[in-house]
């Protein structure tokens, strides 16, 4: 990042002599401006935040870090956060995807009724699955990109297409668990100890997805293209980015990992209901601006919606603990969200100008 | 030795009942500089637009380097050595000013990943730095800061700079010095000379006449979407070429100059 005095015009002056002064004093000017470039950035309010909000929650009650209760916030954390990451990317295209709760549902709920009644086996039926949901995001990108409908209506309609044939198939009764012998069991939904805590291998599934997400925006050819088409569509276009496409193959991605993220946790609990996931969609992107990715476009940080799920499942986690009435969670997450918000729109408000 | 690089055939577009472009035919040569002007919707852009590949045509035909083309998007004409430098902002304001310059074309390792082949980080900074001290952006420049922190004119310069690091046959550059300060203006005057005696050629839109007479080998004025004339920069007048513009008599304005 740069000296704010360094790009303002007209001061080109002081900038020269602001430059002489880096030239006496060396490294040490470098490095007070590099960390006020971090401590600029969206991830370090929401991480300084996420501390807070560990220490007063072990403060509060020394249940907070048992083991067992560090078990169950990793249980279950990961399957929102893989579905997060899809939408970290998608949201940085400037667009957003209201179905991933109902596409939560949707994929284990189909395999597994081909399972009961097709009588096929497990691994072809999930193959299906993944197969129908890909062309549910596809059907989602082509109807934003090609008809240029706006996502939120696009995806809402599909979140009571989804959902409501969901509901529709099982009739309102969940499904009985995946039984017989198959590798994918404990490949995804397996878990082991380390200590006294017990992981879940959705854990890892969350690391290396978020690893690949966070190569692909930061690092990659199509992470810059997913930027550019957020921060300004028409330019990237201009350049010849292959926009639609883009847009098209992250509505894909994120159907994908929703549907991944639902398979994991059906797996996980041996049963898959059509009302699982309900309002995730929700709980997903708020997690997502919490962490500091912009819901307009063109900003997406991968390490903030890590932060943001850690952040979201431990106030959630942490209020039962405290003692908060049930009712009153929301009262607590909502609040949180808007404080976020403001954070970050004065971050960004200092650190830009236009 | 001057050899037509572009030449564009009876070309008409409309928008719904709005047309835009009604058979306008141009052509261009290399090391020229055309100047095309005309007033405020008289279809400059759209043309251009047409040209780079952000819209298509509905009759006519385009030529480049004597074979007919269909430009279909802005790849086919960045392909066929086209570089456009639009006259709404043609930035991704999150982006860094690097990432902006390679954006659509940036350097990569492990090329065979496709889309997702990961950046040259380090080659993509030192290109920028190279071309921005090449372009003549004195102003201290961090090629990783976002576009967000700079001027308007700094902005222009980031755009010009683009469009001249990939050596085009056409740079077209539809109003560059909107925004621009006194020195950045000339930078620009001085860039479209440059690229001429390079043996490029360049389509400049402006609606400032003194430019034109600065830098221009050719004027084209539209009126209306059609091509109302096209002449040599020499031996011509700024009162000349401001009266086909408006359509007003020359007598006129001869008139109306010396009274003021
Ligand atoms: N996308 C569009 N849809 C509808 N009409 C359009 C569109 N683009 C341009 N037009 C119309 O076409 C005509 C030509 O516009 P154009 O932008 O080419 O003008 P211009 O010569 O570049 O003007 P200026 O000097 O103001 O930039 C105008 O009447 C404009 O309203
Ligand atoms: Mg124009």
């Amino acid at each position: 990042m740069t000296n704010d005095a360094l790009t303002r015009p007209g001061g080109t002056a002081r900038a020269d002599r602001l430059l002489d002064r880096n030239h006496d004093t060396g490294g040490a000017k470098v490095k007070s401006t590099r960390w006020r470039a971090l401590l600029r950035k969206p991830e370090t309010s929401s991480f300084i935040i996420l501390c807070l909000a560990v220490v007063f929650f072990t403060l509060a009650n020394d249940r907070f870090l048992s083991p067992l209760n560090l078990a169950n916030l990793l249980a279950f954390l990961p399957e929102l956060g893989i579905i997060a990451l899809g939408m970290t990317l998608l949201l940085t295209a400037g667009e957003f995807d209201l179905s991933v709760g109902a596409v939560f549902a949707f994929c284990p709920v189909i395999s597994m009724l081909l399972v009961q009644h097709a009588g096929i086996d497990l691994g072809l039926a999930l193959i299906v699955g993944f197969a129908l949901t890909a062309v549910i995001g596809l059907a989602n990108g082509l109807f934003v990109t090609k008809i240029g409908i706006s996502s939120f209506l696009v995806t809402l309609a599909m979140l009571l297409l989804v959902r409501g044939s969901t509901l529709f198939a099982t009739q309102g009764f969940p499904l009985a668990s995946f039984s017989g012998e198959t590798i994918l069991k404990p490949l995804l939904a397996g878990s082991f100890y380390v200590g006294e805590v017990r992981f879940h291998a959705s854990i890892i599934w969350f690391a290396l997805l978020a690893a690949l997400a966070f190569y692909v925006l930061n690092y990659s050819k199509v992470g810059n293209w997913i930027s550019a088409i957020g921060s300004n569509r028409n330019a990237a276009i201009a350049r010849g980015v292959p926009a639609d496409a883009v847009k098209i193959g992250l509505f894909i991605a994120t159907s994908l990992l929703a549907a991944l993220a639902g398979t994991i946790s059906a797996l996980r609990i041996s049963s898959a209901s059509p009302v699982a996931g309900d309002q995730y969609e929700l709980e997903v992107i708020a997690m997502v601006v919490v962490g500091g990715t912009a819901l307009t476009g063109g900003r997406g940080t991968i390490i903030g919606t890590i932060i943001g799920v850690f952040l979201l499942r431990i106030i959630r986690n942490g209020i039962v603990l405290v003692g908060v009435p049930g009712l009153a969670f929301n009262i607590f997450v909502g609040g949180l969200i808007l404080v976020m918000l403001v954070v970050h729109a004065a971050m960004q408000k200092r650190s830009s100008r236009a | 030795m001057m050899r037509e690089v572009l030449r564009l055939e009876n070309v008409a577009k409309s928008f719904g009942s709005v047309q835009a472009l009604r058979d306008v035919s141009l052509t261009v040569n290399t090391g020229e500089v055309v100047a095309l002007l005309g007033d405020n919707g008289a279809g400059k852009s759209t043309l251009i637009k047409a040209i780079s590949g952000l819209h298509g045509i509905d009759r006519g035909r385009i030529i480049v380097d004597g074979k007919e083309v269909t430009i279909r998007n802005p790849r086919d004409a960045m392909n066929l050595g086209i570089e456009t430098i639009h006259q709404d902002s043609s930035l991704a304001v999150d982006l860094s000013i690097a990432r902006n310059l390679f954006l659509g074309r940036e350097p990569v390792k492990a090329a065979f990943l496709g889309p997702l082949a990961p950046l040259d980080l380090p080659q993509l900074k030192r290109q920028a730095s190279d071309l921005l001290r090449r372009v003549g952006i004195r102003k201290n420049l961090d090629a990783d800061a976002p576009i967000k922190a700079l001027s308007g004119g700094e902005r222009q310069s980031i755009a010009i700079s683009r469009a001249m690091q990939f050596f085009a046959k056409i740079i077209i550059l539809d109003e560059p010095t909107n925004n621009l300060g006194v020195e950045e203006t000339h930078g620009v005057l001085r860039f479209i000379k440059e690229v001429r005696d390079a043996g490029h050629s360049v389509i400049y839109i402006t609606h400032n006449i003194h430019h034109v007479f600065q830098v221009a080998d050719r004027i084209v004025v539209m009126r209306q979407g059609t091509v109302v004339a096209d002449i040599k920069a020499e031996g011509t007048s700024i009162l000349e070429v401001e009266a086909i513009i408006t359509g007003a008599d020359l007598h006129e304005l001869e008139v109306d100059a010396r009274r003021s």
